[in-house]
């Protein structure tokens, strides 16, 4: 009961699976970390160009038109500088 | 067959591939959800109760539900620009798609 098993475990028998199910298993798993990471990089740009782009009082439930482009600028502003600071790193590692 | 022979009086599925695939999703969207919730509250926290009073007022909870939507539309439109941009950018080759 306090084992540090995780329910997966106590619920499901993962004896029963096979080969190909393994490697399904496999694949979907491949699949889903990487929307999760896709959702995690949303949530942490969504938390940045909203600070930066709502900056008045909450007039409706929809984004304002200069909100909507100024988000869809920040989203890709945020990723050029992500670039560009992985750029300039490779260039610092090569000149050692 | 042979979910009698399941030792466990309550196997949660009679296909153990179907149940760990609902389980991770089940559980990813609880993360997702979960996440969302937290910055809602946070950000619409911060716009919509400047000065906490002794109650949530009226004007404060409209300002809420609002808030929510909003934070959601900007929540929409980030995950569709970040995907048109991964995806720019893998077409592009170089395998970019993966650093951020």
């Amino acid at each position: 009961m306090d084992s540090p098993t995780t329910s997966l475990d106590q619920n499901i028998d993962l004896s029963k699976l096979s080969p190909k199910d393994k490697q399904e298993l496999q694949q979907f798993i491949v699949n889903e970390s990487q929307k999760s990471r896709i959702q995690q990089s949303v949530h942490s740009l969504t938390d940045i160009c909203w600070k930066k782009c709502v900056t008045g009082t909450i007039k409706s439930g929809k984004l304002e038109k200069g909100e909507e482009s100024c988000t869809q600028n920040c989203v890709d502003r945020f990723l050029d500088a992500n670039f560009t600071v992985i750029k300039h790193l490779e260039t610092m590692r090569r000149q050692g | 067959m042979d979910n009698v022979s399941s030792s466990l009086g309550f196997s949660a599925s009679s296909d153990p591939k179907t149940a760990v695939m609902n389980q991770v999703r089940q559980e990813a969207a609880m993360t997702n959800a979960r996440q969302l919730i937290e910055k809602v509250n946070e950000h619409c926290f911060e716009k919509c109760v400047p000065k906490p009073g002794s109650s949530l007022s009226s004007g404060e909870t409209t300002c809420f539900t609002s808030c929510m939507e909003k934070y959601m539309a900007a929540w929409n439109t980030v995950s569709r620009q970040y995907i048109n941009r991964i995806q720019q950018e893998s077409s592009k080759g170089a395998g970019a798609g993966g650093i951020f």
